[in-house]
């Protein structure tokens, strides 16, 4: 696979993992990083040996800490900035991926950081790590998909005091309210999300796959419409596994 | 506009609607109502108010009256029904529950955006105890703010639950001692009113508006509002100040 400068991406056995990998930054997410975040998930989308993929931050602070606002306002108009926003769309390519994605976080999980976690499956925290949705309080909105994504995880009232407020939610709170599946002290937080990914590459990559497939796309639907889903997605498996 | 039974008043860039019919825990009728759908069109219409508190005068937030005749025929629900305007609302709305909210009270909370109750609080979705449903948002909005399946236990039983049990299942945000809710409320209300106003109408639109689409849908509703919001001062403010390491000053354009 490709070298890329602000990711590493690695795979062993079916699982693919991608470090966000400015330490210096906390990993702050910035214009290099969108597009080789998108050439990266493009190659895990199109690669059927990963049948599982972990995202993760380097360093010991951050899982990542949220845009990097030094490139903020470079734009040359707001027509265009639109226009790469959907021409580059890093987050419609992360939801649209058919495995299975975890979110190893520790340390602060902010802003574009939160959004990349809420764009996986499972999300896995140490006891020290942190979230928040900041962009209020600098004049911004959430763009990488925070208002959609959160209220779907954690419900709307919940998702609605994270986006006014800004506030910092602790990792604990996060477990309680379903924003994280699970807690893992940080020494062992990457060495426990390769065995949950592990542990789910073993599966029939096709069912993990269809399952996935109806949850998301049965909850953005009537249920009568997500029941079809599920009996259609079953049917088409049944007729691979026979 | 005189007013009977609501108390409007505003303090900075915070305005304060208090429901005010203590003799009767503030049940809302046709004249309150009324009063307060006005009061929010001044919310809605006052460019200088950036977050709206609504609570309660005396013991209760807003309860059920038992001896209330029942709307009879759509001109009547019409008239009785508040929360399409406090919906319509686009400034975040603080629902201040300094005791009880019960039947039509439960509905106007929950057509607010952030809750904070008394911990002596109950909150209940009652109609179906007097033979009715519920007709101002309960039937629709309970299930999309907790787990379905309590939502229509609730429903279904009119039983009541505590603030702390309304706490643990994300209907109220915080739970407070009764005598310093509204304070509470204020102050979270300050805490809101200092960030950017049209950052924060646009993160509650997106947010409300988007759990209505699709994901992909409200996706794109997000990324217009982002692009949108490029066109004001306060978010170039916002960056400015956060590279000097100051703090912002927003000039709600």
């Amino acid at each position: 696979m490709s070298a890329f400068e602000t990711i590493i991406l690695e795979k062993s056995g079916g699982v693919a993992w991608v470090t966000l990998n400015r330490p210096r930054v906390l990993n702050a997410y910035n214009v290099k990083m969108r597009d080789e975040l998108y050439e990266a998930l493009g190659l895990i989308g199109s690669d059927t040996d990963v049948r599982v993929a972990v995202f993760r931050g380097a360093g010991e602070k951050a899982f990542c800490a949220g845009a990097d606002l030094t490139e903020f306002g470079t734009a040359p108009s707001q027509a265009i900035a639109r226009q790469v926003r959907f021409e580059r769309d890093v987050w419609q390519r992360f939801l649209s991926l058919r495995q299975p994605l975890i979110a190893a976080i520790h340390g602060y999980c902010l802003g574009s950081g939160i959004e990349i976690a809420l764009c996986c499956d499972i999300r896995i925290a140490s006891p020290e790590a942190k979230f928040g949705l900041p962009e209020t309080g600098l004049g911004m909105i959430p763009a990488a998909g925070g208002t959609q994504t959160m209220p779907r995880m954690v419900g709307l009232p919940r998702a609605m005091e994270a986006l006014l407020t800004g506030r910092t939610i602790e990792a604990a709170e996060a477990k309680r309210t379903g924003l994280v599946n699970r807690l893992s002290p940080k020494d062992t937080i990457f060495a426990d999300a390769q065995r949950l990914a592990d542990e789910m590459a073993g599966l029939p990559h096709q069912a993990l796959a269809f399952a996935k497939e109806a949850v998301r796309r049965g909850m953005d639907t009537t249920l009568a419409q997500g029941l079809d889903i599920e009996r259609t997605l079953a049917s088409r498996l049944a007729g691979i596994v026979a | 506009m005189t007013r009977r039974f609501v108390l409007y008043e505003t303090q900075g860039h915070v305005a304060t609607i208090t429901l005010h019919r203590p003799d009767v825990g503030n049940a809302i009728d046709e004249t309150m109502a009324a009063e307060l759908r006005e009061a929010c069109r001044a919310v809605v219409e006052d460019d200088s108010v950036y977050v709206a508190i609504v609570t309660g005068s005396g013991r209760h937030f807003s309860i059920t009256d038992p001896s209330a005749r029942q709307p009879a025929g759509q001109e009547e629900f019409r008239e009785r029904r508040v929360t399409d305007a406090l919906a319509a609302i686009p400034k975040p709305l603080i629902a201040a529950l300094n005791g009880d909210a019960i039947g039509q009270g439960l509905e106007v909370a929950l057509a607010c955006d952030l809750r904070i109750a008394s911990d002596k609080a109950r909150f209940a979705i009652d109609q179906i105890l007097h033979g009715h449903i519920p007709w101002d948002g309960g039937t629709q909005r309970l299930p999309r703010f907790i787990p379905r399946a309590i939502a229509l236990e609730l429903i279904l039983t009119g039983k009541s639950i505590s603030a702390s049990e309304a706490k643990e299942l994300g209907l109220v945000n915080d739970v407070a001692p009764a005598g310093d809710v509204l304070t509470q409320a204020k102050a979270l209300a300050a805490k809101l009113a200092a960030i950017a106003p049209i950052a924060a109408n646009y993160v509650k639109e997106a947010t409300a508006k988007g759990m209505d689409m699709t994901l992909e849908q409200g996706l794109r509703l997000e990324a217009d509002l982002a692009v949108l919001l490029h066109t004001t001062h306060d978010r170039a403010e916002g960056l400015k100040s956060f590279l000097e390491k100051r703090s912002p000053n927003f000039a709600g354009r």
